[in-house]
C-alpha cells in the first residue's frame, strides 16, 4: 500500500489556526451552502444519495445508513424523530467530542440535511453528560443558527419548520445503546428495549419511528449532500466507503485523531507511520481497534483472510486493513474507530481488570446474564490484582463470559464479554504465570 | 464556683454562628466541669440552653424561607422543560447546577409538582452517576480512568490524589474542600492521562503534577 496520507474532509477546518466554532466563521468556509441547495431538492433524491454513498454508521456497528432510513415507518402518520448520538462513552474514542467543540456547524448543517430528507420536524441530539462545554457550544450553535433561519420555524423562508434541541445525558455508557437512549430522552431509565418489536424506525421515541445516527455519520451526511453519493462511494473501499476518524491513545508516540479512507491503510501504517511507532525502548504487544468491547489483537498473531476479490491472504496484524469488513473477518470489529495500543509495558491481567470494571459498573442491570456475569469477571479480575490468583482463573473467566454473550436484551452483552474472551484466549499464558508469580505482588489499584 | 462561660460563648446568643472549634470548646468545657464536679452546675446549664434555643430559632426561620424558595425553584424549573415530555432529567440537571446537588426537599417539591410518585424521581436520580445526593465539595478532582488512561498511569494519579487529600473517590474532604471522584473515560484519550480540576481538563498529568494542581485550585478560592 502507498504511504498513507490523510483525507481530512470531516477534520478539513478542525485544528486550523483562526477556525472558531462561530456561525460567522463557518458561513465564511461556505457554510450552510450544501444545505440551501439541499433543502431545493426532493428529500427523496437526497435519500437516494445516502443509499449510493453506500455510508455505514460510525457509531459502532456499521449499519447502513441509507438502509436505516428506507426502514423508517413512514405510512404510520407519526411524525418522525431523528436523535444524533453524542452519547460517546467508549473508552477509547474521541472523535465526537473534536467535532463538536471544533465544528458545531458542520452537525447542525448535516442534521437539517437529515431532517429534511426524512421529513422531520424535530430533532434532538443526546450529548453525555460528561460534555457539559460541548453541550453549552451545542446550544450556542443552535441559537445562531436559528437566528439566520437554518433551524425553526420557515426555514429559509420556506414552509418547512424543524427545530433542534440539547438532551444532556447524565453519566450512564448504556445510553449509548439506541433503544437505552431512547428510554433516556423519554426521562426514564435507559434500559434497552427488545427488538423486535421495538425497532426505532418503527416504535421509536414515544413510540414513534425515529432514526438514531451518530455524529460522526450525521457530518458525512452534509458531504454526501454536497458531492453525491457516487463520488463519496469512490473513497475508501468497496462496502467501506467515505473517510473515518481514527482516534489513537495508548503507547504511541503520536497519539491523537486522524482521519483516513476507510480501508486505505493498514494498521501497522497507522501504528509506525501516523503514530510514530512504539515508546523508544518498547514494542507494541496489543491492539484494541475499535473502542474497549473491540476484540484484542496479538502482535505475532497470523490471521487467514478471504479478499475481496476472493484470493486468500494471509496476514499480520500490521498488515489488516482498518475497514469494518476485514477487521470482522480477522475477529474484531472497527467499532468506534477507537483504537488503543498497548506495548511491552503492560500486563494483560491488569489491563482486563481495568476493562471489566468499566463494565461491571455501567452494566444497567436489565438482564440478568449480563449484569451478574459482569460483576462476577471483575470480582474475578480484582482478586486476581490483589493477590489472590489462581492458575484456573482464566478458564473461569472464559465460562463467565460464554454464558453473558448473546443471552441479553442488547449488545452490552458482547461488548462486556468480548475483551474477556479474547484477552484469556490470546494470552492464557500471562493469564496462568500471573497466578505463579503475582501471588506476593504489591496490590495495584487499577479498578473503580 | 466562678466558672462562667467564655466570654465569645455568651456572646453567641447575638446571633453569631457557633463555629465548629467553638463547639468543642464547649464539649471539652463541659467534660471538664463533669469531671470535677460529677454534674454541670445549673447557671451553665441554662445558659447553654438559651443559646441553643435562639440557634433554634434562627434555623426555623431559615428553613422556612428556605421551603418558599425551593417551592418557587423548582416551579420555575419544571416550567422551563414543562413542553418537553421526558423532561425529568433536563430538570434535574437545573437543579443540580442550582444546588450542586439534589437535595431531599427539593425531589420531593418536585414530585408534587410534576405529579409523580418520589420512587420515580429516585429512581432515574440513583441510576445516572452524575447525580448527587450529597452536597460536593467546594473544589473537584476528577481522574479519569478510562483504558487509555489507565494504560498511562491513571492508578497512579489515583493513589496520588487519595493520599494527598486523604480522601477515597466518592468522598469529600472534612473541610468540605475537596471532593475526589473517578470518572470512566472523558474523551480525551489523546492526550491521557487526564484529570479535571474544577471542570478544567488537564491531560498528560504526571503523578508530580496532583499536589500543584490541588494547590492552584485552593488557590482560585482565595482569590475570590
Amino acid at each position: 500500500m502507498p504511504a498513507p496520507v490523510q483525507r481530512r474532509i470531516l477534520l478539513a477546518h478542525i485544528d486550523e489556526p483562526g477556525y472558531t466554532s462561530d456561525i460567522d466563521c463557518y458561513l465564511r468556509h461556505g457554510g450552510y451552502g450544501v444545505m440551501k441547495r439541499a433543502i431545493a431538492r426532493q428529500p427523496e433524491e437526497l435519500i437516494d444519495e445516502v443509499k449510493k454513498s453506500g455510508l455505514r454508521g460510525r457509531g459502532g456497528a456499521g449499519f447502513s445508513c441509507g438502509l436505516k432510513w428506507t426502514l423508517v415507518d413512514r405510512k404510520s402518520g407519526k411524525p418522525v424523530y431523528l436523535v444524533v448520538n453524542a452519547d460517546e462513552s467508549e473508552p477509547g474514542t474521541f472523535k465526537d467530542r473534536h467535532l463538536i467543540h471544533q465544528d458545531p456547524h458542520q452537525l447542525i448543517e448535516g442534521i437539517m440535511i437529515t431532517c429534511w430528507a426524512n421529513n422531520v420536524r424535530q430533532a434532538y441530539i443526546y450529548i453525555r453528560g460528561e460534555f457539559p462545554q460541548g453541550a453549552r457550544i451545542l446550544e450556542r450553535a443552535i441559537q445562531e443558527a436559528r437566528e439566520h433561519r437554518f433551524v425553526g420555524r420557515n426555514i429559509l423562508g420556506t414552509a418547512y419548520s424543524c427545530d433542534v434541541f440539547v438532551h444532556r445525558g447524565a453519566g450512564a455508557y448504556i445510553c449509548g445503546e439506541e433503544t437505552g437512549l431512547i428510554e433516556s430522552l423519554e426521562g426514564k431509565r435507559p434500559y434497552p428495549r427488545i427488538k423486535p418489536p421495538y425497532f426505532p424506525a418503527v416504535l421509536g421515541l414515544y413510540q414513534c419511528p425515529t432514526i438514531v445516527n451518530n455524529v460522526e455519520t450525521i457530518c458525512h451526511v452534509k458531504h454526501i449532500a454536497d458531492m453525491g453519493g457516487d463520488a463519496f462511494a469512490r473513497i475508501g473501499t468497496p462496502n467501506n466507503t467515505g473517510t473515518r476518524i481514527y482516534c489513537v491513545s495508548g503507547h504511541v508516540r503520536r497519539p491523537g485523531y486522524y482521519e483516513f479512507e476507510v480501508g486505505r491503510i493498514t494498521l501497522g501504517q497507522l501504528l509506525y507511520e501516523v503514530c510514530g511507532g512504539p515508546r523508544p525502548g518498547r514494542t507494541f504487544k496489543a491492539v484494541i481497534p475499535g473502542g474497549s468491547s473491540a476484540k484484542v489483537l496479538k502482535f505475532g498473531e497470523r490471521f487467514r483472510v478471504k479478499l475481496r476479490e476472493g484470493s486468500m491472504a494471509e496476514w499480520s496484524v500490521e498488515d489488516i486493513p482498518l475497514d469494518f469488513d476485514y477487521l470482522s473477518a480477522c475477529g474484531t470489529m472497527g467499532g468506534s474507530g477507537g483504537v488503543i495500543v498497548m506495548d511491552d509495558s503492560v500486563n494483560m491481567v491488569e489491563a482486563l481488570a481495568n476493562i471489566n470494571a468499566f463494565y461491571a459498573h455501567e452494566s444497567c442491570g436489565q438482564c440478568t446474564p449480563c449484569r451478574e456475569g459482569s460483576l462476577w469477571m471483575r470480582k474475578i479480575t480484582t482478586r486476581m490484582v490483589h493477590g489472590g490468583a489462581r492458575a484456573q482463573d482464566g478458564e473461569l473467566l472464559q465460562s463467565v463470559a460464554d454464558q453473558i454473550a448473546g443471552r441479553t436484551v442488547c449488545a452490552f452483552g458482547e461488548a462486556c464479554a468480548w475483551p474477556t474472551q479474547s484477552f484469556v484466549q490470546k494470552f492464557g499464558d500471562e493469564f496462568r504465570q500471573y497466578a505463579e508469580t503475582k501471588k506476593t505482588a504489591k496490590p495495584v489499584t487499577p479498578l473503580v | 464556683m466562678t466558672t462562667h462561660l467564655p466570654a465569645k460563648h455568651a456572646e453567641t446568643g447575638g446571633g453569631r454562628d457557633l463555629k465548629k472549634a467553638d463547639e468543642a470548646a464547649l464539649l471539652d468545657l463541659l467534660e471538664t466541669l463533669e469531671h470535677k464536679h460529677g454534674f454541670i452546675p445549673r447557671e451553665i446549664s441554662e445558659e447553654l440552653t438559651r443559646v441553643i434555643e435562639v440557634r433554634l430559632e434562627r434555623l426555623r426561620r431559615i428553613q422556612g424561607k428556605l421551603d418558599s424558595t425551593i417551592r418557587r425553584d423548582v416551579k420555575v424549573h419544571v416550567a422551563r422543560w414543562r413542553e418537553e415530555e421526558g423532561n425529568l432529567i433536563m430538570i434535574l440537571h437545573a437543579i443540580q447546577n442550582q444546588h450542586g446537588y439534589v437535595p431531599r426537599e427539593v425531589a420531593m417539591e418536585l414530585a408534587r409538582e410534576l405529579g409523580v410518585k418520589l420512587a420515580r424521581i429516585y429512581e432515574v436520580i440513583t441510576f445516572y452517576h452524575y447525580f448527587r445526593l450529597q452536597p460536593p465539595g467546594a473544589h473537584s478532582l476528577t481522574v479519569c480512568n478510562g483504558t487509555a488512561c489507565y494504560l498511562k498511569g491513571s492508578a497512579d494519579l489515583l493513589n496520588e490524589s487519595r493520599s494527598r487529600l486523604g480522601v477515597s473517590e466518592g468522598q469529600t474532604t472534612a473541610d468540605r474542600q475537596f471532593q475526589l471522584e473517578v470518572v470512566r473515560c472523558i474523551g480525551c484519550c489523546g492526550m491521557a492521562p487526564a484529570v479535571v480540576v474544577d471542570g478544567q481538563t488537564h491531560g498528560r498529568v504526571k503523578t508530580s503534577d496532583i499536589p500543584g494542581l490541588i494547590e492552584a485550585a485552593k488557590k482560585q478560592e482565595s482569590k475570590k
